[in-house]
């Protein structure tokens, strides 16, 4: 048998959670902190706007500077320009606030202008993208995105409830809450924009991470049951090391797929993928070094006195033996 | 034995299946639809992957609003002069109707007759003024009213059986927008604007006077323009220098309404014209107005502009005329198209945008086929080299779960998108997991000691709501994100929740029942897992 985790293993998980904690604890705070010195970067999902990507052809010679002034020329006020590609077939991410729109000309005219006046000023081009999300249409989007995770987050906990004891809830949701948070504080810090695909992912995530959570919890249970005489931190380190290679090889597996669409999915998705494979790492860290260790403050406290643990207990350990 | 030969056929014949469900993918729809053996439909690529225009359309219901309340502005005054009572002024303004009373006395007259009709609330009174809006559920009825009649334009304009645009869709988004999908650069943007937000209200009106300029004109009404008249303009194309102004009365004689047809054409004289239909009623009102006004001129009129003002030298019967002015063969098949289809009811505004250029699709397209095998290639690889014979399956387990992903969404005829891609790249990697969790359930047991059938049942049997529960919680945020997805979002919810589903199936079913093959009933001592 190939293993990349011994069966008898024994890392000493808990002892570390103070310095987990403390460490999700600053990242998260930092996210936080960035946010009134950075700001955050919505994508203009959540507050409108335009995107228009443009492509130069061969040997036009463009720079920033000069795309900036000629979009400002169709009365455009303050677009970002963004070069990327290769240095051949330069290739611009145009981005502006829907401003003009009070002044009577529709958004969709402006992209037109926009690529003639660069036409004429800059050289031959191709327009590959325009988004344009409208006022309300954006109040619409950020509002359904909130809804969705709130839902998304309430159905799973109604769902982990019902199919377990809901002492695994706080763990289980602050878990969660956790990977949510630290991956959008990541991908802020990076300096990376918060548009409807990272949202996507977000919700993805939240569904696919609480399953780890869920085994590790349900191991704790089990072997409570068995070894009814340990204290609680040494349970859940032997359920930790005991699920670690299962841990690890899922979220490695899913990871490898995620890494995959990075590096070869091309531009559009990335935003989605790149944090998807944050979220996979942040989630399957959370499960050993976070959700234990509060299940450990909530729930271990009042049974880690007691020589027995308490008959509720035993029978959900019953129910988890029928699981893996 | 016998029981699990059942199970073979079962899943022989299903991969089968769903095997040229996929398979017809990969096949060109022009052959598809030739050939018997093939389904027609296939899985739809999104316009992120093929390229298209995305529009969202919003109405403008503030104009909807007006409308209505210049209907009831005018059946207001109606009622008002049977009741002998003639208001100072009655005008619409703002999204209200503004009424103010000749003699005090009446305007108690004034408000019963307007709450009569139960669609009329009194908003609060500004200065000497009656102030009336719409009741909250007529102006929902009213806005309810608007989006359909915009969508059924809107549908018969892109779907017209000459001129329309192959595989558009066009759909009602939420309560009050319509969502245009135009794929592959058919038509560029400004084309699909002419097409789409142009109002298309074609008006007939005899000419009252007509001058030059609009200076000319109002010289010669120095005393004001006679009650109920319009000056309206003929421009230039291209650079809007007015050609000529007349005076015409504000009702049309006759509007686009009374159309059957309308077809773009060559005549020697105009160069492209618009030749129109009427049907049999517009027809007869045709004539008669063309009769009834010879040596006059008549304009026609399309959103408020004049396109043409022959001279009406003998009466038109048959219902048959043209437009001219101002075309290219292009303007002039748009006008037919906007002509069959009718008018809008009120403007639009496009109030989002996805437009993707063709060459940016198939970049998404070939990073998306790459990301796919890379992916699936990686994981099969830890797959085969961590678990063996078992990791073996695991990928027989993994490649049915794409092809019955792939065949249930060519079944479905769903639309594939970049981040529906992602899902199913997603879902390759989460299909693994189950494998996972049950292979090491596996293990464990062959470490208790069991037999390796003993510990291939039980960690089948055991892992089983495990799994379940990981695709469950899953499949909840899936269908949160259905729910609440739009566009290429909602692709990749689609891919995520049908894929779990195969996937769960896939890698449960398939692995178990190869090694019920082998080793099967076999005495082996070891597994290679």
């Amino acid at each position: 048998m190939f293993e990349l985790i011994r069966p008898d293993t024994h890392f000493d998980f808990i002892g570390k959670w103070k310095y987990c904690v403390a460490g999700s604890i600053a990242i998260i705070l930092l996210g936080l902190a960035a946010i009134p010195i950075k700001g955050i970067r919505w994508g203009i999902d959540f507050i409108g706007g335009t995107e228009v990507q443009v492509r130069f052809a061969d040997g036009v010679k463009a720079d920033e500077g000069k795309i900036r002034d000629v979009v400002q020329s169709v009365g455009v006020g303050e677009p970002s320009v963004v070069r990327y590609g290769e240095a051949t077939n330069p290739e611009f991410l145009i981005r502006f606030q829907s401003g003009s729109e009070e002044q009577g000309v529709e958004q969709n005219l402006i992209v037109d202008h926009i690529q003639k006046a660069l036409t004429e000023q800059v050289g031959a081009l191709s327009v590959d993208r325009v988004e344009y999300v409208g006022p309300k249409v954006g109040a619409e989007l950020r509002s359904n995105g909130a809804k969705a995770l709130l839902i998304a987050f309430a159905l799973i906990l109604v769902y982990v409830g019902f199919r377990f004891s809901i002492e695994f809830a706080p763990g289980g949701v602050i878990a969660l809450v956790h990977d949510v948070l630290v991956t959008s504080s990541i991908w802020l810090l990076c300096g990376q924009q918060f548009d409807l695909q990272v949202l996507a992912s977000l919700l993805a995530l939240i569904g696919y991470s609480i399953n780890d959570t869920i085994v590790i919890f349900d191991r704790i249970r089990e072997v409570m049951g068995v070894h009814t005489k340990q204290d609680l931190p040494a349970v859940i380190n032997q359920a930790i090391n005991q699920t670690l290679s299962r841990t690890i090889l899922t979220s490695g597996a899913t990871l490898l797929a995620v890494i995959a669409l990075v590096v070869l999915g091309g531009e559009v998705i990335y935003p989605f993928a790149a944090t998807m494979a944050i979220g996979i790492v942040v989630g399957s860290y959370s499960t050993v070094y976070i959700a234990s260790p509060i299940m450990l403050l909530l729930t271990g406290r009042k049974n880690a006195g007691e020589s027995k643990p308490a008959p509720k207990a035993k029978k959900s350990g019953k129910q988890a033996k029928a699981r893996a | 034995m016998s029981g699990s030969r059942w199970r073979v056929a079962g899943v022989v014949a299903s991969l089968l299946l769903f095997g040229w469900y996929t398979l017809a993918n990969f096949i060109p729809a022009s052959v598809r639809k030739e050939s018997l053996w093939f389904p027609d439909q296939g899985i739809r690529l999104g316009l992120d992957l093929q390229g298209g225009i995305h529009w969202v359309l919003g109405p403008d219901l503030a104009v909807a609003i007006e409308h209505e309340l210049d209907v009831l502005r005018a059946s207001l005054q109606e009622s008002l002069t049977e009741k002998k009572v003639t208001p100072a002024r009655i005008a619409v303004e703002n999204g209200q109707l503004r009424i103010e009373a000749a003699r005090p006395e009446d305007t108690a007259t004034i408000r019963e007759v307007a709450l009569e009709s139960k669609v009329l609330e009194a908003a609060t009174p500004d200065g000497s003024e009656l102030v009336f809006k719409l009741t909250p559920a007529w102006e929902r009825e009213v806005r309810h009213r608007s989006i359909e009649q915009m969508l059924e334009v809107v549908r018969r304009r892109v779907d017209d059986p000459i001129q329309g645009i192959p595989e558009s869709v066009v759909t009602r988004q939420g309560d009050d927008r319509v969502l245009v999908q135009i794929p592959g650069g058919q038509l560029d943007r400004e084309q699909a604007r002419n097409l789409l937000q142009k109002t298309g209200f074609l008006e007939f009106k005899i000419v009252l006077d007509e001058a030059p300029s609009e200076e000319v004109l109002r010289k010669r009404h120095e005393e004001g323009l006679p009650p109920e008249t319009v000056i309206v303009f003929e421009k230039e194309k291209g650079s809007d220098r007015v050609l000529g102004a007349y005076l015409v009365a504000k009702a049309p004689n006759l509007t686009g309404e009374s159309l059957t047809d309308a077809r773009s054409g060559m005549d020697p004289r105009y160069g492209w014209v618009v030749n129109f239909t009427f049907n049999s009623e517009g027809a007869t009102k045709f004539g008669k107005l063309t009769g009834d006004n010879v040596g006059k001129r008549l304009a026609i009129l399309l959103d408020g502009q004049v396109y043409s003002a022959p001279n009406l030298q003998t009466r038109i019967g048959g219902g048959r005329g043209f437009i001219h002015g101002r075309f290219d063969s292009q303007s002039a098949a748009d006008l037919s198209v906007i002509l069959r289809a009718g008018s809008l009811p009120v403007p639009m505004k496009i109030e989002e945008e996805r437009t993707i250029g063709p060459a940016l699709g198939a970049d998404s397209i070939r990073g998306g086929i790459w990301a796919s095998l890379l992916g699936f290639g990686l994981v099969a690889a830890f797959a085969m080299v961590y678990y063996r014979l078992a990791g073996v399956y695991a990928t027989a387990g993994l490649l049915a779960n794409v092809v019955f992903l792939l065949g249930v969404m060519g079944m479905a005829g769903a639309t594939l998108t970049m981040p529906g891609i992602a899902g199913l790249v997603l879902t390759v990697g989460m299909a693994i997991d189950a494998n996972v969790i049950i292979y090491e359930r596996i293990r464990d047991e062959l470490r208790a000691g069991k037999l390796p059938r003993g510990a291939i049942r039980t960690g089948f049997s055991k892992a089983f709501w495990t799994v379940m529960d990981a695709n469950i919680t899953t499949l909840l945020a899936g269908l949160v994100l259905f729910q609440y997805g739009t566009g290429p979002i909602k692709g990749f919810a689609v891919t995520l929740c049908i894929g779990i589903i195969t996937s769960v199936y896939s890698s449960l079913v398939i692995p178990r029942l190869l090694f019920e093959l082998y080793p099967g009933n076999r005495p082996v001592q070891t597994l290679s897992i």
